[in-house]
């Protein structure tokens, strides 16, 4: 009933894709008959080292700081962006059009491109760190805000207008409160990303407990990384719990 | 006095005309239901009233003043005067009853006090004042979403008494409703008409409750008025006419999506 001759096609062209792809990307289970060296590897991992706890929380500090410092203003600065690139609140086609190329613009430059580009007037540090992420989730926020915009209901912002507001301040005010649990959520998906984010540009000399990672792995402190990784896992879930609890207290 | 002269709107990409050439006077007192087929263009007029609606020919002339030449500033006065209800009642959610009565004011304050959503003791006494009216003074701090439909019409209804206006528009405000709420709410409508002294349309299915409320009947039928009379004029005849329907009997639900 369900099954028809034509989907056999779409089956081969998957099948073939999946093959390329693996041709391409030299994958070959059968090379994990020297599986015993990552064991080996691992083993050097334990037992963790902590006398060092100290100076690795400082450094998670600082990666939470560059995180959210980034995450935040892209969020400040998309919002805005966001109602200029949606259909039905942007004022005019040019300016829709305008923001949406921008957006992607932003968008599709990887952080850590924006972060090597910075580097180089800004020197080493989490300075240009905390632009790049902000560069990026300017472009990413943007665009997810904007489609929730386009999904909102009209009909209480035709109700605000109908009472005589004017007609950006119509907009703004009926589609914020409907949009707003969703946005959180975004930001805080958003905010964890840029956590894992903010350890890339640390091996590029971007700070933070990334380039402490970087640093332990290249000078085999091999006792140090683990407690790195533990404590990179452990922020990673904390913000993820935190950005739960304020969704669940919004909605 | 509200007069519509030859007002015609056709919408981009359709054959038709939703209005044609509409002609019609309203005249202080008046309490009119609009009764039509879904597509008839009865909200195609509602809306037009209060300019959510651009006509593509003819105007709308209301205490000397025509619609058709007005700029957004003397739009949003106009709007002010039109207090409007809607089928799916339009507020705005995760507001109180409370804070979405206020937003009735809107049109009058500016938009940085809105924002702020910075109101004077009086202000908000007179929106408790028209929740008192609605018999909502319980529920005031209650958010919106979780009130029954019938008094979240009620609310809708505060917010645009607050407004103070001359006209009270109702865009199919009871079709989402059961037929004991509808009735109650087309009671609480006659009362807040003749209170204020208002002048009320109303889109309305439901042709039973047009006959027991409004003072007057209009019928649209494919953009052009059929019938503007007297309720106790619009005959089972005239049901048939305007419905397209079989007979009488099946009236039942007719309701636009």
């Amino acid at each position: 009933m369900w099954f028809k001759k034509r989907s056999i096609l779409t089956y081969f062209v998957l099948a073939l894709f999946v093959y390329l792809s693996m041709r391409l990307t030299e994958f070959d289970l059968s090379k994990f008959k020297d599986f015993r060296n990552m064991i080996d590897f691992l083993s050097h991992w334990f037992p963790m080292d902590f006398s060092l706890l100290p100076k690795i929380l400082e450094d998670s500090l600082e990666t939470l700081a560059m995180a959210f410092l980034g995450s935040f203003f892209g969020l400040i600065i998309g919002l805005p962006l966001s109602f200029m690139a949606a259909k039905n609140t942007s004022g005019s086609k040019l300016i829709y059009h305008l923001t949406r190329v921008s957006l992607s613009f932003v968008r599709s430059i990887p952080e850590i491109v924006f972060g090597l580009i910075l580097l180089t007037a800004l020197g080493l540090g989490p300075f240009p760190a905390v632009l790049a992420i902000m560069f990026h989730n300017i472009g990413v926020l943007g665009k997810l805000i904007s489609e929730l915009i386009e999904a909102s209901d009209p009909g209480p912002q035709e109700a605000m207008k109908a009472v005589g507001a004017k007609s950006w301040f119509a907009s703004l005010f009926s589609i914020l409160p409907q949009i707003w649990p969703n946005v959180l959520s975004n930001y805080f998906y958003r905010f964890e990303v840029a956590i894992r984010t903010s350890l890339i540009l640390g091996f590029i000399g971007g700070g933070g407990i990334g380039q402490r990672l970087f640093n332990d792995f290249k000078t085999f402190q091999y006792s140090s990384v683990s407690l790195d990784v533990l404590v990179i896992m452990i922020i990673v879930v904390l913000v993820d719990l935190f950005g739960s609890y304020v969704r669940n207290r919004v909605i | 006095m509200l007069e519509i002269r030859n007002i015609t709107v056709r919408y981009p990409g359709m054959k038709h005309n939703a209005l044609n050439s509409i002609n019609l006077t309203i005249h202080p007192g008046d309490f009119v239901c609009v009764l039509g087929k879904s597509g008839a263009g009865k909200s195609t007029l509602i809306r037009c009233l209060n300019g959510l609606q651009t006509p593509s020919s003819g105007e709308i002339i209301w205490d000397g003043q025509s619609f058709s030449a007005l700029s957004d500033e003397q739009l949003r006065k106009i709007r002010r005067e039109m207090g409007m209800i809607f089928q799916h009642f339009n507020l705005i959610p995760r507001l109180t009853v409370l804070q979405n009565v206020l937003t009735g004011m809107f049109g009058f304050r500016s938009s940085f006090k809105n924002l702020i959503g910075w109101f004077t003791d009086e202000e908000k006494a007179q929106a408790k004042q028209v929740i008192a009216e609605v018999g909502l003074t319980d529920f005031a701090d209650r958010r919106v979403e979780h009130l029954s439909g019938g008094q979240k019409q009620r609310v809708g209804i505060a917010r645009a008494l607050l407004q103070n206006p001359s006209f009270l528009l109702g865009d199919e405000p009871v079709a989402s409703l059961d037929p004991g709420t509808s009735d109650r709410i087309f009671s609480l409508l006659q009362e807040m008409h003749e209170r204020h002294k208002l002048q009320t349309i109303i889109n309305v299915h439901d042709v039973q409750l047009a006959k027991r409320y409004a003072t007057r009947i209009i019928a649209l039928k494919d953009g052009e008025v059929v019938f503007d009379d007297k309720p106790e004029q619009f005959t089972d005849d005239m049901y048939v006419f305007t419905y397209d329907a079989e007979s009488y009997g099946e009236k039942s639900y007719i309701r636009s999506t």
